[in-house]
């Protein structure tokens, strides 16, 4: 392509030049381990992916207590390609909950965490958690059994939590129960209040990696690496990766489309072995753990306490990991994020299996 | 007492002026769109009026499912004809149980509670057994309140 009258419109708006020398100077390095360089982009993809989807079914939904199910069940058999884009975004979601815990299991190990990143990591946390509220949120749009009970047990369990708990509780209910006031709260939170954070983080956690600079293994540090540029090399891998992410998730799409359940009804007991979406296995299997009552307290509220306890102590592991942030080696930590991976994996393959 | 110099700046004094404006006027702000999006809430039932003739003659051993406010009461006939009735919502996570009746128990299948014909809890993560109602009847009426409340209903 090639339009002087253009470029020279825009050279004499904008400084082109220096624009393209900033777009060269941003160099990625190579090493061994810089496949974990793109579970980020991929998952930046997914996101992608999920806001397009989203805004289209949007055009279609209905947040009603009455129609909601009903426009789902609409969309997937009256509409054009709407069995496609529910089962995309079903299952957009759920890689990008994969890789989003890729990335952060990857960051992790290879405690690019430390020093300076540290707020790469807490945007990039933040993230994860509002994802996660994206899924229960989405979830809960089906109105179908299922994703009743999932609400109900999700918004109690938050209610456990001592002192602040009734207020997160009835905060997101917006009424005692799950009723209506949920449904249209959640549609609220999942297609309004939670996207334009997202795109504001995402944002914070990009130019926060752009300030940096991709950061290098410690134990890769002393070397001397080579250095990619951006542009073109390292963008047009990430693109190349995520065709092949967007075939696999076709593929899913195409093969897999998710099914709804019975319309959700507040006197009908859940269905027999009902099981929530695979990333709460974790927590589910940690919930079954504790008995009812432990030394005379509420199992439940010790439960979810140390719940909160080891997801905050994740949370904070930069600022714990003095050693990694000193640029020294760290294998209590190492140490420490395999256990968690190992629990998470453990515990959401019982679920399954269970 | 007289002081020879001043304890803050003029610039001091400014900024923690404005400062504090500022710290009043966002908290000021931030209280009053949470005030919004905290819904007013509504409250449980204390008791439910339903119609008499729709719960007599049931088979025993079985449950009827009646609305208790936003969630489900169970008007329970034991296999020995005896009635209770009871909230039908899992003490552990909210749930609403089932009634399993070979087992002659309840079950609540989100996280494999059990609770027995009294509603106590025997088996699982339920910390405490199912609340039971207090049914009283009026004429046509059959009424299911919470423990210790008093009915009072209005004068049609």
């Amino acid at each position: 392509m090639n339009c002087p009258r253009l470029k020279d419109w825009l050279d004499e708006r904008y400084d082109w030049d220096a624009i393209k020398k900033l777009a060269k100077s941003k160099l990625v390095p190579e090493h061994r381990y810089d496949l974990w360089y793109y579970t980020g982009g991929i998952t930046f993809f997914l996101f992608i992916i999920q806001f397009v989807s989203g805004m289209l079914m949007a055009l279609y939904y209905v947040p009603h207590v009455d129609f909601a199910h009903k426009s789902i069940i609409e969309i997937v058999t009256k509409l054009n390609m709407g069995w496609f884009f529910r089962s995309l975004h079903h299952w957009g979601a759920q890689l990008a909950i994969a890789f989003l815990f890729i990335h952060l299991f990857g960051t992790l190990l290879l405690k690019s965490y430390r020093k300076p990143r540290e707020f790469v990591w807490v945007t990039g946390f933040v993230l994860l958690g509002i994802s996660i509220f994206f899924g229960l949120s989405g979830y809960l749009l089906l109105w179908d059994e299922r994703a009743f009970a999932a609400t109900r047990v999700a918004t109690g369990g938050a209610g456990a939590f001592p002192f602040i708990g009734w207020f997160i509780k009835a905060f997101l209910r917006g009424s005692m129960d799950v009723t209506g006031d949920t449904l249209l709260r959640f549609y609220a939170f999942h297609v309004a209040i939670l996207p334009i954070i997202t795109l504001g983080l995402i944002g914070l956690h990009v130019l926060l990696v752009q300030y940096h600079g991709m950061s290098v293994p410690l134990t890769l540090e002393k070397e001397k690496l080579r250095q990619a540029p951006f542009f073109p090399n390292v963008f047009y891998k990430d693109l190349m990766i995520w065709l092949a992410v967007m075939g696999i998730l076709v593929t899913f799409t195409v093969l897999m489309p998710p099914e709804i359940g019975v319309k959700a009804d507040p006197l009908a007991p859940p269905p027999e072995n009902i099981k929530p979406e695979w990333y709460f296995l974790f927590l589910l299997q940690t919930l079954k753990l504790f008995p009812g009552e432990i030394l005379g307290l509420n199992g439940e509220t010790i439960a979810i306490l140390l719940v909160a306890c080891a997801i905050l102590f994740f949370f904070l592991i930069p600022f714990f990991d003095r050693k990694s942030s000193r640029g020294e080696k760290s294998p209590l930590f190492t140490w420490i994020g395999v256990i968690y991976l190992l629990y998470f994996l453990t515990m959401t393959v019982v679920g399954f299996l269970s | 007492m007289k002081l020879n110099y001043s304890l803050i700046t003029r610039r001091t004094f400014l900024n923690t002026l404005f400062g504090g404006w500022l710290v009043a006027f966002c908290s000021g702000t931030f209280y009053a769109l949470m005030k919004f999006a905290f819904p007013t809430l509504g409250k449980e039932p204390d008791f439910v009026v339903l119609n008499k003739k729709d719960f007599t003659g049931l088979a025993s051993n079985s449950i009827k499912r009646f609305p208790w406010g936003g969630t489900v009461g169970l008007y329970y006939t034991k296999a020995d004809g005896s009635v209770i009735a009871l909230k039908g919502v899992c003490s552990h996570m909210e749930c609403n149980v089932d009634y399993k009746p070979a087992e002659k128990r309840f079950y609540c299948a989100c996280h494999q509670g059990w609770f027995d014909e009294n509603g106590k809890n025997v088996a699982g993560p339920p910390p405490k057994p199912l609340e039971i109602f207090v049914i009283s009847e009026e004429g046509e009426k059959l009424i299911i309140a919470k423990k210790g409340v008093k009915v009072e209903l209005p004068k049609a």
